[in-house]
């Protein structure tokens, strides 16, 4: 049987591309994005990959990829995750993404997943390759009444339930969280987004595609949020500071022992 | 004539360019100079490779290819040969030389026996037609076949072989009938089970090391009868059609190289400073780089052409002929300047670009030297 597996892509400004290209336009308070190269974010591909790979094993009995972003931006990305293994495709025709929020942007996903009729296990990335604000996972949990783990690198489901494996600073735990669950996803050795084989490629078009216009989700409660408010967004700038350590070798490595661990480096 | 130009790639193209890409940068990149110090054979690369359908793009879906036009196939050997030019040319070599004359010419069973192999990578494809005194020169070849019973016979020798080494399964040519030149030869799929072919010579060359150049020895080779490609006597006219497609690839192989070239030598020309600036600001180094962009446009829109024309079916003989002879002189150019732009450093193994130019040289030679290209050109211009 399996479950019924719906993750939730975001498209970015590609991270990889030379850290002159970006650019910050002051009155919106958002990076510049036209003209620039999008891709899927970069834990949003691992958390495409675990939804994969547990259809691969029988564990999924479907994938949709669901995302809130302009239509023909989106067109992209949902054609690259069909490519690579996912069953159908909705697309939140939003103009608007790009500039919202991750509090809005939860509050549109699920909205868009009551609409669907709901997914036993919502996968998302840990954190967008952009903002790193971390927030839409749990916000999603919370508009769905669904469990929620959060930085997970590996996932099993069966009987009702997941299994995960959640990276923490001191070690792995394995949770178990009832279904429906939303469990955001980190990188991980088996994780690694795979690539579509060409054959997929030209298959991927004839996957459907859903595009759900944003007002036909109706006033969604929590979209366009008051509570948050972005002040600045700014390239910080680059300042070093040159500590010396002194004293005889053995009093200057207890000095940087101490210092670095005031610096909670170590 | 007036036709419709579409400068833009369509979404599947794109794709397909972009996953390429990605399979190269991860796979292929970090391994290339590796690969090119130890001639190593990277079996590894080629099995993943085979895993996306890479080594039949071309094979239709029913025979286990992944059913691509001409224009994907350009794209993609674009993107393999910038990552290395050696990789590149077995994965060609399989494709356009291996499959396609399987595909065109083969009977229904030859087709399922070889190519669903060929298209998954349990087998390497090979391709037989030089001879120590056929180069340029093919249609004098030597090497002779004859029917004993249900079995051809196949005796000579074949040089510069790409893959020989690895490979399983081989196109040859050999002659078959009285008649002089291209019309008394035949070509035959031939497996290295078979008894009576060996490999011989392996080359050392001066690039493309990963790939294997070798010699292959037919001493009473039997082939089974339904190994024959086509008709007896139709040698001549598979191993020119077979060319053509193969030139496609060597096209795009050169034009991959001259973009390794020009992104090398950019991102160095803006690192080095020299005289209190970045090199890129001075205005040779500009004009060198500009020229490098220009001809690799004019290249790529040359391999675009000949490819949209084999994808509509037509003759694309003299198109593919100009796309080769171009994209392979602007690949040594581009990589020589390269070179230049790297300076002391341009010699030096711990840079890429001296293996671009040592790899750039072999694609103004095989598959028909660009003296033969000229000569395919002009025939077409002079006396259309």
């Amino acid at each position: 049987m399996g479950v019924n597996v719906v993750v939730c892509l975001k498209q970015v400004v590609d991270p990889e591309l030379p850290a002159q290209e970006f650019a910050v336009d002051p009155h919106s308070r958002r990076q510049v994005r036209t003209g620039k190269a999008l891709v899927i974010s970069t834990y949003d591909e691992n958390a495409l990959e675990v939804a994969l790979q547990l259809k691969d094993k029988g564990a999924a009995s479907g994938v949709t990829v669901l995302t809130v972003a302009p239509a023909a931006e989106a067109k992209d990305a949902v054609r690259l995750a069909l490519a690579m293994g996912a069953d159908r495709a909705v697309v939140v025709d939003d103009p608007r993404a790009p500039a919202l929020l991750g509090v809005e942007k939860a509050a549109l996903l699920g909205a868009a997943l009551r609409r669907m009729g709901g997914a036993d296990l919502v996968l998302t990335g840990c954190e967008s390759a952009d903002w790193v604000e971390r927030v839409v996972a749990p916000l999603l949990a919370e508009a769905i009444r669904a469990s929620c783990v959060t930085f997970v690198s590996r996932v099993e489901a069966g009987g009702g339930f997941v299994t995960v494996k959640r990276l923490a600073d001191d070690g792995v735990h394995t949770v178990e969280a009832r279904l429906p669950a939303v469990i955001s996803i980190t990188s991980d050795e088996s994780n690694r987004p795979r690539l579509p084989k060409i054959r997929d490629i030209m298959q991927a078009g004839k996957k459907p595609v859903e595009t759900v216009p944003a007002p036909a989700l109706g006033d969604v409660p929590g979209a366009m949020a008051d509570g948050v408010e972005v002040r600045e967004v700014a390239i910080p700038a680059r300042t070093t500071t040159c500590e010396v350590l002194e004293g005889e070798p053995a009093e200057q490595a207890d000095a940087l022992i101490q210092r670095l661990r005031a610096l909670k480096v170590v | 004539m007036t036709e419709t130009v579409e400068f833009q790639l369509s979404e599947e193209h794109r794709l397909i360019q972009g996953t390429v890409r990605e399979f190269a940068s991860r796979e292929i990149l970090p391994r290339a100079a590796a690969l090119d110090r130890s001639s190593e054979f990277p079996a590894e690369i080629i099995r993943s490779a085979a895993a996306l359908g890479l080594m039949g793009m071309m094979v239709p879906e029913e025979y286990g290819g992944a059913g691509q036009d001409s224009m994907a196939y350009v794209i993609a050997q674009e993107e393999l040969a910038r990552a290395s030019a050696g990789v590149q040319a077995i994965i060609t070599v399989n494709n356009s030389l291996t499959c396609e004359p399987i595909l065109r010419w083969g009977s229904d069973d030859l087709k399922r026996r070889y190519l669903p192999a060929l298209a998954d990578g349990r087998s390497l494809g090979c391709y037989c037609l030089t001879e120590p005194g056929a180069g340029s020169d093919a249609m004098s070849l030597a090497a002779t076949a004859h029917l004993d019973g249900d079995v051809w016979i196949l005796n000579g020798t074949k040089i510069f072989v790409t893959s020989g080494v690895e490979a399983d399964v081989c196109i040859v040519y050999a002659r078959t009938g009285p008649e002089p030149g291209a019309r008394g030869i035949s070509a035959f799929v031939v497996e290295k089970a078979f008894p009576g072919i060996r490999v011989g010579k392996v080359e050392h060359k001066l690039g493309i090391l990963c790939s294997s150049t070798a010699e292959i020895v037919l001493e009473d080779c039997r082939v089974p009868r339904g190994n024959l490609l086509g008709e007896p006597g139709q040698g001549g006219r598979i191993a020119l059609a077979t060319l053509d497609g193969g030139r496609l690839g060597i096209a795009a192989q050169a034009a991959g190289i001259a973009r390794a070239a020009l992104e090398d030598a950019l991102a160095y020309a803006k690192g080095r400073r020299q005289f209190g600036r970045a090199i890129a600001e001075f205005e040779a180094v500009q004009w060198y780089l500009a020229d490098m962009a220009t001809r690799l446009e004019a290249s790529r829109l040359l391999i675009y052409r000949a490819a949209y024309l084999r994808d509509q079916g037509r003759p694309y003989t003299k198109e593919v002929a100009m796309a080769k002879l171009f994209a392979s002189e602007t690949a040594m150019w581009a990589a020589h300047k390269a070179v230049q732009i790297h300076g002391g450093y341009g010699y030096v193994k711990e840079y890429n670009v001296e293996r671009y130019f040592r790899d750039a040289k072999i694609t103004e030679i095989y598959e028909g030297t660009s003296e033969i290209q000229r000569l395919v050109i002009a025939r077409h211009t002079v006396r259309p």
